[in-house]
């Protein structure tokens, strides 16, 4: 099965086994912002907890209500999350996410998709 | 704008400084590059607003005699959006004199996404002799940052007949005293009151409490054992833990894990599902009644309310 669906910020790409989310270029990501992601992305996986690689390499910004928002109450569902990064600016926006939220599942960053996959399918 | 290495430099300075004088509330522009220098800047914005987030937290809810200076931001405007009288600390804020506003159209100072926020409400304003209402807005200093807030914005008749005026007003906080010496200082004690003792914690203790907050978002479905049984788990004491966890997070460890428990729950009803009673369950509450109840307290309404 296959599913997409797509909102101002991002793109969602369903599979059966994983969802994919692409972040539109140019955004700063706010509350308002963080919380139609959030809802879309719930909206998609009907409750299935599932692996996530979210592509965050079109962001320019997220300020902090959003990232407490991405990180509180936009986490639950998630089996896996790899962020896939174009370093420097992403590579330091995901740093400092990874910094200071505290997170409960497994997380890490990749500038090569394949990694990012490997690393979902491994868990 | 120019936007070579040196310029971006003295932006990056000058944020800076700012952040060194108490003032966490500027913002650099974000770049439509992807290089160091980008990434510089983003790396600051996030870290200011991590130390403006807890420094106003620390103030509020924890220290017992923090000094807070509020720096006001007020504009009045006539009803074409002229600036006609600004308040010194505005100009303060601004980088600015007051003759570099006064007369000037207030869009000229907006960044392009409050520009069409206000061009957008400006003429619903105009529409009754008097309104209040707020708008978040985004002005660029004359030393090239941001300063992003929600304004005030009142709508009233002059008394001279000289037809409708427009106030523009928010404050912000500064940590220390915020430009320089010239400025009258309205120093608020803001946690005046606070009964609870204060607790000297060691920098491993400060990491013990942080773990047990982090413990308990991250597993919000599990009950807490008393507070004796979780110091003895950490290798604390029960005061140190009770106290110290009060200072740091200002709200009791209890407390904190239903307001969470609350958070987590009001995302699952808006977009998931899951039943009401299973939702209560998922997010620890031990009956259907004390979840609505403790709902309710927090959002002002009841759980199934939301769900209509």
């Amino acid at each position: 099965m296959k599913k997409s669906h797509e909102n101002t910020y991002a793109i969602y790409l369903l599979t059966d086994d994983l969802l994919h989310i692409i972040y539109k270029k140019g955004h700063c990501i706010d509350l308002p912002a963080a919380q139609l992601i959030v809802k879309d992305r719930m909206q998609l996986q009907q409750g299935r907890k599932m692996p996530i690689l979210c592509d965050i390499r079109n962001l320019v910004q997220v300020n902090k209500p959003a990232r407490d928002y991405l990180a509180f109450e936009g986490s639950q569902w998630i089996k896996a999350l790899a962020f896939l990064i174009d370093p420097p600016v992403t590579d330091v926006i995901s740093a400092l996410y990874l910094g200071t939220q505290a997170q409960n599942v497994p997380t890490r960053s990749f500038t090569k998709e394949s990694d990012a996959l490997d690393f979902l399918r491994s868990l | 704008m120019p936007n070579n290495d040196d310029f971006r430099v003295k932006r990056i300075q000058k944020m800076l400084l700012e952040m060194a004088r108490g003032n966490f509330f500027y913002r650099l522009e974000p770049s439509d590059r992807n290089d160091n220098m980008a990434s510089l800047a983003v790396m600051l914005n996030m870290v200011n607003e991590e130390i403006r987030a807890s420094f106003i937290h620390q103030g509020f809810a924890n220290t017992r005699n923090t000094p807070q200076c509020i720096i006001q931001l007020s504009l009045l405007l006539d009803s074409k959006g002229i600036v006609e009288m600004v308040a010194n600390s505005t100009c303060s804020l601004l980088s600015c004199l007051p003759h570099d506003l006064i007369g000037r159209p207030i869009i000229q100072f907006m960044t392009e996404v409050s520009q069409k926020r206000w061009v957008k409400k400006f003429p619903k304003l105009l529409k009754k002799e008097r309104t209040e209402t707020i708008l978040q807005l985004e002005l660029h200093t004359f030393e090239g940052l941001l300063i992003k807030k929600d304004f005030n914005i009142s709508v009233f008749q002059a008394f001279d007949g000289s037809g409708q005026k427009i106030l523009l007003d928010t404050v912000f906080f500064s940590k220390g005293a915020p430009f320089g010496t010239g400025l009258p200082k309205k120093n608020l004690k803001v946690t005046k009151g606070i009964k609870e003792p204060k607790v000297m914690l060691r920098p491993q203790d400060i990491q013990m409490i942080r773990d047990v907050h982090d413990m308990i978002i991250n597993h919000l479905e599990r009950d807490l054992p008393t507070l004796k049984d979780l110091a003895l788990q950490m290798g604390t004491n029960e005061y140190k833990l009770k106290y110290g966890f009060k200072q740091l997070y200002g709200t009791t460890i209890f407390r904190f894990q239903t307001q969470e428990r609350l958070r987590k729950a009001r995302t699952l009803i808006e977009h998931s599902g899951h039943s009401l009673k299973e939702i209560a369950h998922m997010t620890g509450f031990k009956s259907a009644a004390h979840f609505s109840r403790a709902f309710r307290e927090k959002y002002g309404q009841s759980p199934s309310d939301l769900r209509e």
